[in-house]
């Protein structure tokens, strides 16, 4: 409390759950939210589980070499699906959650403009045309750490599982096969061109990675709008752990090239410690984004459906004292339903742009409270 | 109790727009200006207003209640930051739940963007930019008692009401010594401005 200034008469209405009985509902919710995560968490746990055993024809083709990277994704997974289910859970990322998916599985939307869906998911997930926005430089960076870790993933997942195996074609040749859950892919030359790029393809990776990560961890000492707040475990340790599990995972092509094989098997439990501690970290930090991002496609695509809902339709909501367009119908109304979901009282204001919000609060202040601001 | 805070005083701001200036200055945002001034009345007086972000308490940040991308933290000291680059997806449901106008987003880059108190300033004690500048008061950086000892008499409140419902924040408004109800955060059907009706509650054509 502020001075003189007296409480507020009675609890305010949009103050939140503050009574004991309130925040015994609330608890009780968390804690039922939490029981379902964790039950939707552990059943897809298993299914992975099932499908590395499946996919690995009963474990013949799954490499026991490989044990804790698999046993990560299986921690990851659970981790993943376990903090989503907790997000989505959330009054405004739930309805968000269920307006998202609705637009992109109706038939109507697809028929409509069939294109929409994939371009957004080509715009902001893949080539991330938003971050050119805010900087080329770490557009760029962001890149090279994004495709590079798409091409470890797409390289790794599959290969602990035990779903690729490289088999040898003949007794002599130097030629090989690429399998996937036993069936053959394609055959190549290991001396060839595709050959060496698909043996080299994590160096290729990791090289990007620690590009990219390194522009990253150079700003966050350098650039002072990165430095302001930013935290140890949150902004520094992802980059750290990408140019850990890059630098070592380069150092094992180094050792198998030059070294002979000298300071390999340290070198493997090193990576392999590096990797699978950033996996089980993942659903906690930063990393989590990878997750929540495609939220954004879903947000875009509720609003760009939104405003083509037949000729008639209404399509953004005006300010209602400048008439100036605030967003479409259906994102304001789905706005003020979560304001009320949250007992936010004033949802009415939603319908009033923010400088007519600041110009009405002026006003009201010029007549009320210190008259003529004097 | 509050702490050290921002104190605005509506009172006192002549619309000069260096708070706005200096708002470009600050580090988390450089070459963007955070602040809104804004002119209530204008054409008839020179009344102007300048907003930063409360930082509301009670609900605590209705901003970041609607994100639904759990992009806006709020620090253990009570102070809401802007958007985390990497979480914001640019919804702008922070910006049309606001009750103040706070927020403001940039649609290209799918960012939000507001005043975050000059956490780079405040943090390690100093004032925020838009207080260190402006050159009659209006915005008073301090704590309740030093605002006191140099304004005698001058009371504050951080109690604003949106039709029924009340927002405590964490700065602070200064208001006349007699106030006890909260500070109105405007009025949906305005009648009259400054003691004149409105067009269309009587005023003269």
């Amino acid at each position: 409390m502020a001075g003189t200034a007296p409480p507020p008469q009675g609890r305010p209405t949009g103050g939140g759950p503050t009574g004991d009985g309130a925040a015994g509902v609330v608890a009780s919710a968390t804690r039922s939210t939490a029981a379902r995560a964790s039950l939707i968490a552990a059943a897809a746990g298993v299914l992975l589980v099932v499908a590395i055993v499946l996919g690995s024809r009963l474990l013949r083709d799954f490499d026991s070499a490989l044990v804790p990277y698999a046993v990560a994704t299986v921690f990851l997974t659970f981790g993943v699906v376990h903090r989503y289910v907790v997000w989505v859970s959330a009054p405004a990322a739930r309805r968000l959650f269920t307006q998202g998916w609705k637009a992109a599985l109706s038939w109507e939307n697809l028929k409509r403009s069939p294109a929409a869906l994939p371009k957004m998911i080509a715009t902001y997930l893949g080539f991330q045309k938003f971050l050119g926005a805010r900087s080329h430089a770490r557009w760029a960076a962001h890149q090279l750490i994004f495709w590079g870790c798409l091409l470890a993933a797409a390289i790794t997942f599959p290969l602990t599982w035990g779903w690729f195996t490289f088999t040898s074609a003949g007794a002599a040749g130097p030629g090989y096969e690429m399998r996937l859950w036993g069936f053959k892919l394609f055959g190549f030359d290991s001396g060839s061109f595709l050959g060496w790029a698909l043996y080299h393809g994590l160096d290729l990776a990791a090289v990007m990675v620690i590009g990219g990560a390194g522009y990253f961890l150079w700003r966050r000492m350098r650039d002072r709008a990165a430095t302001t707040g930013q935290r140890f475990g949150y902004d520094f340790l992802p980059l750290l752990a990408l140019i850990t599990i890059s630098v070592t995972g380069l150092l094992l092509t180094f050792s198998e090239m030059f070294l002979h094989g000298g300071g390999y098997e340290f070198l493997a439990v090193l990576h392999m410690a590096s990797v699978v501690l950033t996996l089980v970290y993942l659903p906690f930090g930063k990393f989590f984004h990878i997750v929540q991002r495609p939220a954004a496609v879903g947000m875009q695509l509720f609003k760009y459906t939104a405003r083509r809902q037949g000729p008639d339709a209404e399509e953004l909501r005006s300010c209602r004292r400048c008439g100036q367009p605030i967003d479409t119908v259906a994102a304001v109304d789905n706005l003020r339903a979560t304001m009320r979901d949250l007992r936010l009282g004033f949802d009415e204001w939603a319908e009033y742009c923010p400088r007519c919000k600041r110009v009405l609060r002026g006003t009201a202040y010029l007549s009320n409270v210190k008259r003529g601001f004097k | 109790m509050l702490g050290r805070t921002i104190f605005i005083d509506p009172g006192r701001c002549i619309g000069c727009q260096a708070c706005v200036s200096a708002c470009r200055e600050c580090d988390s945002h450089r070459g963007k200006s955070m602040i809104h001034l804004d002119y209530p009345d204008e054409g008839r007086t020179v009344a102007s207003l300048p907003t930063v972000c409360m930082h509301c308490e009670d609900p605590v940040a209705p901003c970041a209640e609607v994100c639904p991308a759990e992009a806006i933290l709020i620090t253990a000291d009570g102070v809401v930051q802007e958007a985390d680059p990497t979480r914001c997806i640019g919804c702008a449901n922070c910006v049309n739940a606001c009750p103040f106008g706070v927020p403001k987003i940039d649609l290209e880059a799918k960012l939000q963007m507001k005043c975050n108190l000059c956490y780079d300033r405040t943090s390690y004690g100093l004032a925020p930019m838009c207080a260190t500048v402006c050159p009659t008061g209006a915005l008073f950086y301090g704590t309740v008692e030093e605002l006191q000892a140099e304004r005698p008499g001058v009371d504050v409140s951080t109690m604003f009401a949106f039709g029924d419902t009340v927002v405590s924040t964490g700065v602070a408004m200064v208001v006349s010594g007699e106030r006890r109800a909260p500070v109105p955060g405007g009025t949906l059907n305005l009648i009259e401005v400054n003691g004149r009706p409105t067009p269309g509650n009587g005023a003269r054509a």
